[in-house]
Order: structure tokens, then sequence, then C-alpha cells
């Protein structure tokens, strides 16, 4: 009785331990983006405001029209290279899953040594070749670099799916009179989506996460991403950091992937530990 | 291994090997765009780079270039700067990964027992895995302020005033939380994946033969959990080896904290030199490979082979 | 499964071109298409200004939209440069820090400024310090749109405590400074993260005793290396007796222009003997009775005041730093006629008087000091001092490599409570030869 007394209070501790770790940061930053930049500027140390700032920060941001084109690139980015990525990734990760070709594990080899590249020292040439053809801060530009270092991700995620989906089934809908196209439709689609949309998240989180490419490719509002605004970000005083703005701003960046994980916590889970359970 | 499945096939008759020679070529059609891409973007620049790399050329002074040979090579492989650029990314590679998979194994225990509450938890553990790195980076590094920050409050014998990006050790520490916060997360999932993976068989038969805690622990869960483990250090190591984003936030390499990735950064794209950024480039990239072949070895594990299930 | 055979290029190519299509007509939907629009990158000091003055200076042939740029000179550098070597053709206007004028020019990325528009952007009317600073191989390659310097900004108080007279202020040294406060519960406020600021320090450190960092810049990379002399150990022995005094603040190896403005009026202290820019006016003007501002009028008023840059040197007069910025034209641009003209405009006495009124970024022409709501809205002795230290300003190194020179300074003499002057100046003056022969990383 005494053990198992124990051992609920050691994983009630661990469940509170976890809680604090991941939310206490997270708290912090909404705290801080309610302090005002006035008390900023002056000092005001302690984890909650002393004048509570109200919506003030928010809304100075989001006045902010290289806030604003920042946070649209970034949607808008992330989401074409998201798809584009998928679109490619479930192409390839059907061949390796379901088709015998030559070159197959070449095809890994590539993915698995591009998921490992080290990314900064490819912005060098990348740069120089960018501004050679005119890819130099355009949104093309990012989408680029995006799709190949998430495409890795996104086809080993999609093969492990495809391996475990029964497609016999497409078969045996055919056997009961589908059409080929029926039975990919009714039965192989409903399957596979759930592994094609866990992949799209976790591009999407990278393509969002991103840093080195959008400081290093772009320099305007034409295509420079939040993560990168959000390191230029200029308040009125030009010598001190405006720090309650940019937690406003860094707030405003994390609600996107806040809903994503709340919608959809159990699919990024089993998408991120589908390739690692089976080692 | 090829000719091997074509010996296969031709033994069960032609119309099969008709077949798997359309497989074939419908495999390949299927990946090649999705490798020309990946191969566009890496393997393009990459041998660019090895060609700049032999090169003194300047953005600044485009007129100016000139073929120096493996010059940029011995001027970063003789230069202290180069080094201790790589000792602080080793040093924080080694201290991250070894603080992740402690704490990563304690939080995947946990997740593998909790019943209830466990939508919330897995909701707040996968907040720091999406949360952008650069905001994770702000967000400590303002907590650690000491204007506005609430750490030297908080912490006991810590002074109000102790500027945290002053020195050395406290400034990699700083950002080693920083990177330690964001990615454990991702570390205890993996772990969790193994974890599930331990057969709940086996440890009741422990348990019976009067195993205690520790002992099924080392005897039974972590060998089970061993390709789960060596997956998630080596993705992980690799991930802290190019650390970047943390450094470029909260000291921008003040105080000796410039990582290798840095280093490569801020000549290529702050000093426009594209000849020894691209030197630097080529030893980023030999040095990840490097790294990754130790451990690989160290852990003598069939990468493809893991991911590949 | 035909249709899986036949997608995969096609889709490709449709996403690429849909994405490509996308992004351009976002790139297209900020040009106005009645007038030609030109853009001027502006520096974040004084933008609401400078975008008033942009409107300004429209006329019906040309709109002058802003694009802001980051806040410190190396990222604004940065931005800049990458996308002029990009061979951006919307890079109409663009504001320069002086530094980087020669090292832009010399990358052929600044419009060659013809005769015409060059006699007026430097004419007589102009300062000495900022129109040398537009000045390349005797070329003219810019405007100059104002002028910074730092002067001495300090309490009376703390001074009289000292000992110090508003006679004596006027030649004090830097030892006397950093041990007026010392001695009276004081700081003493400077620049010294590691960072540009720092290496304005060191360089009217330098100057203030005669010597210098480099010369014979136009050399390039064979410069002539003169920071080891005796000058640079006198610097260095600034340096080193302010990191060890207690007049030093807590955040001195991470001080910037703004962390120590709140030490001027601290809750209980005697205050500071600030160096800074000339924004440092207007700042404390608009702060009384905030959170670190003066508590009320008659304490700005009196307890108050400035003084020209200290000495090194107790014999030899100091040599103010000289900052602010110029507005260069992109060698790409599509209108260099239409640029030609708006700089004009955008460096005329009418901007300059406005960005001086409105975000205390002074002139550097002489003719704007004299307008009277100039004269009005500063004291007239505030105006004198700027006048006379721009005139007498020291230049940091004119070098095509100076973002090298300035990054070699930097590292070597970083953090401050190391800097040692029978070994920082040598050190550095060696680690400077080696990084601009590029034998060693930076």
């Amino acid at each position: 009785m005494g053990n198992k007394g124990l051992q609920k209070f050691g994983l009630a501790a661990g469940i509170a331990l976890i809680l604090v770790w991941c939310l206490l940061p997270v708290v912090w930053i909404i705290s801080l983006s309610f302090k005002s930049s006035a008390s900023i500027t002056n000092g005001s140390p302690g984890f909650f405001p002393r004048d509570f700032a109200g919506w003030e920060n928010y809304q100075a941001v989001w006045d902010n029209e290289q806030f604003r084109r920042a946070i649209f690139n970034s949607i808008g980015i992330s989401l074409i290279a998201t798809v584009l990525s998928v679109i490619l990734a479930t192409l390839a990760a059907y061949a390796i899953a379901r088709l015998e070709f030559r070159g197959k594990k070449l095809v890994l080899s590539v993915a698995l040594a591009i998921a490992m590249f080290p990314v900064v020292s490819l912005v060098g040439p990348l740069f120089d070749m960018w501004r050679a053809v005119g890819l130099y801060d355009t949104w093309l530009g990012l989408i680029i670099p995006y799709m190949s270092f998430t495409l890795p991700l996104a086809i080993w995620t999609l093969s492990a799916f495809f391996r475990e989906i029964p497609w016999e089934l497409e078969q045996a809908a055919q056997v009961d009179g589908a059409t080929s196209w029926q039975a990919f439709r009714k039965v192989i689609v409903p399957l596979a989506a759930p592994g094609v949309f866990t992949a799209a998240i976790l591009t999407f989180f990278f393509a969002w996460n991103d840093f080195v490419f959008g400081i290093s490719l772009t320099s305007t509002e034409a295509a420079r991403p939040i993560p990168a605004s959000l390191s230029f970000f200029v308040g009125s005083d030009p010598f001190n950091r405006p720090v309650s703005l940019i937690a406003a701003g860094a707030v405003i960046a994390t609600i996107p992937i806040v809903i994503i994980v709340l919608l959809f916590q159990r699919k990024i889970v089993a998408g991120l530990t589908s390739g690692a359970v089976k080692g | 291994m090829t000719t091997a499945t074509v010996g296969r096939r031709r033994r069960e008759g032609a119309q099969l090997s008709e077949r798997a020679r359309a497989e074939d070529s419908l495999g390949r059609k299927l990946v090649a765009p999705a490798v020309v891409l990946m191969l566009l973007v890496t393997a393009f620049p990459i041998v660019r780079a090895l060609y700049l790399s032999l090169f003194n050329y300047s953005l600044t002074a485009p007129d100016d270039r000139a073929f120096v040979g493996i010059a940029n090579y011995v001027t970063a492989l003789t230069d202290p700067l180069f080094w201790r650029a790589t000792a602080v990314t080793v040093g924080i590679m080694i201290i991250t990964v070894a603080v992740e998979l402690v704490v990563g194994f304690v939080f995947a225990m946990v997740m593998h027992r909790v019943i209830f509450a466990r939508g919330i938890v897995r909701t707040s553990i996968l907040i720091p895995y999406g949360i952008i790195t650069v905001i994770s980076g702000f967000a400590w590094q303002f907590a650690f302020s000491s204007t506005n920050g609430f750490i030297n409050g908080w912490l006991p014998g810590v002074d109000d005033g102790f500027n945290w990006f002053g020195q050395f050790g406290s400034a990699v520490s700083a950002i080693m939380i920083s990177e330690i916060w964001k990615t454990t997360p991702f570390m205890s999932l993996l772990l969790l994946a193994g974890l599930a993976q331990v057969s709940e068989d086996m440890l009741e038969a422990a348990k019976v033969d009067g195993a205690t805690w520790w002992q099924r622990l080392y005897k039974v869960i972590l060998p089970n959990m061993r390709a789960a483990i060596m997956v998630a250090v080596l993705f992980r190591a690799l991930d802290a080896y190019r650390i970047f984003d943390n450094i470029f936030v909260m000291t921008a390499g003040a105080v000796n904290t410039e990582s290798i990735s840095f280093l490569t950064y801020r000549q290529v794209i702050e000093q426009f030199q594209l000849g020894m950024g691209s030197a630097l480039s080529v030893l980023l990239f030999l040095s990840v490979l490097l790294v990754a072949f130790i451990l690989v070895k160290a852990f003598k594990v069939d990468l493809a082979q893991a991911r590949q299930g | 499964m035909s249709h899986a055979r036949k997608r995969p290029g096609t889709r490709f190519a449709v996403g690429v071109a849909s994405a490509a299509v996308l992004a351009g007509t976002l790139a297209a939907c900020g040009t106005d298409t009645d007038s030609t629009a030109l853009t001027w990158y502006i520096g974040p000091d004084g933008a609401p200004a400078k975008e008033k003055i942009a409107e300004a200076c429209s006329t019906d042939d040309y709109t002058i939209q802003t694009e802001l740029l980051p806040t410190g000179a190396t990222d604004q550098r940065t931005q800049l440069a990458r996308r002029l070597a990009a061979d951006d053709p919307s890079m109409d206007l663009i504001d320069i820090d002086p530094v980087f004028v020669p090292e832009f020019a010399s990358a052929g990325w600044l419009l060659d400024i013809p005769d015409e528009y060059a006699e007026r952007a430097v004419d007589d009317d102009v300062l000495d310090g900022p129109a040398s600073s537009v000045k390349w191989e005797d070329e003219v390659v810019a405007f100059p749109q104002w002028a910074n310097t730092q002067v001495l900004w300090y309490r009376p108080s703390l001074a009289e405590k000292a000992g110090l007279s508003e006679a004596d202020m006027e030649k004090v040294t830097w030892d006397q400074v950093i041990d007026a406060a010392a001695d009276n519960g004081g700081t003493v406020g400077v620049q010294a993260n590691k960072y540009e600021g720092y290496m304005v320090w060191i360089n009217a450190l330098i100057q203030g005793a005669g010597g210098s960092i480099v010369e014979d810049t136009e050399a390039g990379t064979d410069a002539k290396v003169t920071i080891d002399s005796d000058a640079g150990k006198q610097a260095a022995a600034v340096i080193a007796k302010l990191a060890a005094s207690p007049a030093a603040q807590p955040d001195l190896s991470i001080s910037n222009e703004g962390t120590s403005l709140g030490q001027m009026f601290p809750q209980g202290g005697a205050g500071e003997f600030m160096v800074n820019w000339t924004f440092a006016y207007a700042n404390y003007r608009d702060t009384v009775g905030a959170e670190g501002g003066p508590p009320d009028e008659a304490t700005f008023k009196d307890d108050f005041a400035w003084a020209r840059y200290p000495r090194t040197n107790p014999e030899t007069e100091s040599t103010p730093p000289i900052g602010g910025f110029d507005i260069g034209i992109g060698a790409f641009t599509d209108e260099p006629d239409a640029a030609l003209k708006a700089a004009g405009c955008l460096t005329g006495t009418d901007a300059q008087v406005t960005l001086a009124l409105e975000a205390g970024l002074m002139p550097a022409r002489t003719s704007a000091y004299q307008d009277p709501k100039l004269v009005e809205a500063f004291p007239p002795d505030l105006l004198a001092l700027y006048q006379d230290s721009i005139d007498d300003a020291g230049l940091r190194p004119a070098s095509a490599y100076y973002s090298k020179i300035s990054g070699a300074v930097q590292s070597t003499w970083h953090a401050p409570d190391t800097v040692d002057p029978d070994k920082t100046p040598e050190e550095s003056a060696t680690f400077l030869e080696d990084v601009l022969e590029g034998k060693s990383l930076l």
C-alpha cells in the first residue's frame, strides 16, 4: 500500500515537473508581454509586471507593418513549402513503402544525410546562387530550401505510416467491384490521410521555426519570416531592445503552434515517434 | 542487393520480370523529384563551396578575387578562434545531450505511466517542441536579464545585478538552458516510443524474481530501449552540434560563446568573405560527418535500418 | 495508377510556378503606377521624422517610400551590403553610417554623384566633419544627412562635490572624471559592449592622445597599423582605470548608448558623467518626471549640464567622436535622376531642421543651426558645443576594410576589464595586421 502511495506521489510530482518545465517560460513570455515599455526601459525585474500594460504592446506590435508582413510571409511561405514538400514526400514514400526499385537504399541515405546537414554551411553558396538567379529576398528563395530540408522528415514519417497500411484492402475492394480509382479513394486515402497530415504538421513546424535561411536569404519585408523579423525588431528607442514588444510578437507567433498542438497532439506524437519505434 | 532481387525475379518468370522492371521504373520516377530537390539545395552548393574555398574572395572587393589554393584551410585550421569555436560547440553538444537524455528519460517514464491528464501532459510537452527556437532564446535571455528578468531574483545566492551574459561560463549556461528546454520534449517523445517497446511481461517476470526497481531499470528497461536511445542521442547530438539560433539571439557570439556554425555564418554573411567562409563551410560539413561517423561507430547501429524499421 | 505516374513532374512544376507568381504579385503590389516610387532605406534613429521628410520631399514625379533598417551599425551594413551585392535595383536611397562609405564606394555599390549635385552636397554650408565623411578617393559619393557627436553629459552637483568648476569641465580629463565619480558615489557612463560603439570610444581616446589606430588607409589591406603607440597605451590606461574603478557601471562590458541613460538621475546616488551622442538632451528633456528621467523641471534645468568630450591627455584638446548618417544612392537604381534630386531634398536645410527638432538628430549644415526654431528648442551653448565638436571631430579610419579594423580592435580590447596598457595595444596591433593580411579569422 505504502509503495503504491509513493508511486502515485512520484507520478504526480513528475507530472508537475513536466508542466512547470514546459509552461514556465511560456507563462513568463506572456507575463513579459504585459510589462509596459516604459518600465522595461528603466528596468523592471520580476516575474510578473508591476504595472500591467494591458494590450498596449500587442496593439503596438500589430500596428507595426514590418511585423504584420513577417507574419504574412511566414504563414504563406510555410504553407506553400509544406504543401509542396508533402506532395513530393508522399510520392517518394509510396515508392519506398510499396515498390521494389534500384537505389531505394540510396534515397534513404541521401534523406538521412540531408537531415544531418549543417544548414549554415549552405547559406554562403546559396546566397551567391540566389543573388545570381534573382531568388534572393523572395518567397521562392525560402520555399526551395525549406522543402529540401523538410523532405527527409516527411519521407520517413510517411513511409513509416504507409508500411502500416493494409494495401490488400485495395485489391479486396477491387474484387468487390470498385474501380481502381474508387478503391484508392475510398480505401487507401482515408488510411493514408492521417500520416500525410502528420507529415504536414511536422513540416510546417520546421518551416515556421527556421532562422538561418530566414536571416541569410532575405533582407526586407518582401520575404522576411517571423523569427528573423523578431530578431531585428526595432522599437521607438533605438538603443534598447523593445523587450516587451518582442515578447508580445513572440506570443503572437506562438499562437499558431499552440492551436496546432491543441488540435493535433495525438497525431504529432505518433508522427515524431513512428520512425524510431521500430528501431 | 540489386542483382539478387533481379535474380530472384528472373527465376519467377518473364512476366514478373517485366512487372518488376515497370515497378523499378515507377519507383524511380516517384522518388526523383524529391531527390533532385534535396540535392539541388545541398550537393550543388557544397560543391560550389568547395570551389570557392580555394579563393581569396570578398564580396566587398570582388575585383581582388585570387586563387590561393588551400591557404584558407591552413589559416582556419591554425587559428585559435576556429578551435575555440569547435571546443565550445563540442562542449555544448555533450552537456546538452547528456542533460536532455536524463531529463527526457524521466519525462518519458512519467508519460508512460500517466493515466489521468494524459492530454494535458502531451499538449504541454509539445509546446517547447513547436515553439520557435528564436523565441525560446528570447524568453530565456530576458529571464536571465538583470534589468527585466526574474531568475536573479529567484535564485538564492545570486546578486540581483548579476550579468549572466558578461562572462563565458554563465552566458554559455544560459544558452544551454534554452537549448535543453526547447529540445528535451523531442528527446522524451523518442524515448517514450522506445519505452513502449519494453514488454510488460518481462518486467512482471523480473518483479516476480525479486528484482529491485534499479535492477529492472538496468537489466530490462534500458537494454530493450537501446535502439531508441541511440536514435535519440544521434539526432539530438547532430542537432546540437549545429547550434546557431540560440547563440545568435542570446549573445551574438560575445564573451567567446561562438559556435562553429556561428563563426561560419559571420564570415560569410556578415563579413562577406566568401572564400574563407566557404572553407569554413566545408570544414563544418566535414566535422558534422565526423561526429556522425564517431557516434554511429560508437553505437554500432545501422541508422538507415533503424529509421527504415 | 496512371494518374500517379504522370503527376510528379507536372505537379511540381505547377506548384513552383504558382509560388513564383504569388511571390511576384506580392513584390509588385507595393509599387504605385502613377509616379515613380523611390525606396529610402532608413536607419531607425528618428524614423517617424524621416517618414515625414520623405513625404515632404515626394513630388509629382516620384514618391519616396521608406524601408526600416536594423538598429546597430554592423547589422545595418550587413543588410545593405547583401542587397547591394545582389545588384538590387530597388536600392534607391540609402542611409549609410559614414564609417562604411569607403567600403561601399570601393565595392562599386554607390552611384557616382555628378558634379552639379556633388557641389551642392558638400558646399560651404556643410560642417567639416560630415563633409569629409562622404568623400572617397577625392570623389563625393554620398550626401551628408545629419551629424552626430558625443559630448560629456553630467550632473553639476556631482562635479561640484568633486571640486570641478564649470571652467574645469571645459578641459576635464578622463582621469579627473573617473576619480570625481568614484570619490563621490557617482558613476561614469560609456559604451563598451563588443560593438561599434566601443570602437568609437577607443578611437576617440587614442586620437585624443594624438595617435591613431591605422594610417595610410587608402592602401587598403596594406595600411600602416599604428595602434601600438604611446597614445594607444594612454587610451588603454583610461579603459583599464575605469574598469577597475567603483565608478564603472555594473553592465560595463555590455553597455551601449541606452544602458547608462538611467544612471544620470538614479533613485539615490549622485548620478553620472556620461559620454553620449546628441540625442541624450532630447531624451532627458522628454522624460522629466518619468521613471529614469529627471525628477522635475528644476533638476533638468539646474542639475544637468554638458561639456566638451573629455581629454585623454591634459595637454591635448580632445577629438570628439563623429557619427550621423549620409545618404548614398544605390549603384543599381533604375531611377538615378530622381534619386539624385530626392537626395538633395532629403539632406537639405529644411529636412535637417525637421530631424533635429523631432528626433534630436543634429544638422550637418551650419544654416540649419541658425534656424529660429532650432535656436528656440536648444540652449545656445549646447548648439555651439555641437558645432565645435563636429568641426573638431576625429574620424574613425576611412578604409574599405573598416569593418575588419573595427572588428579586430573590438575583439582584442573587449572586455574592458581585460585591457592592460602594456599588452593590449601591442596584441591588437599584431592581430589587426594578421586580420588585414587574411592570416587570422575575425
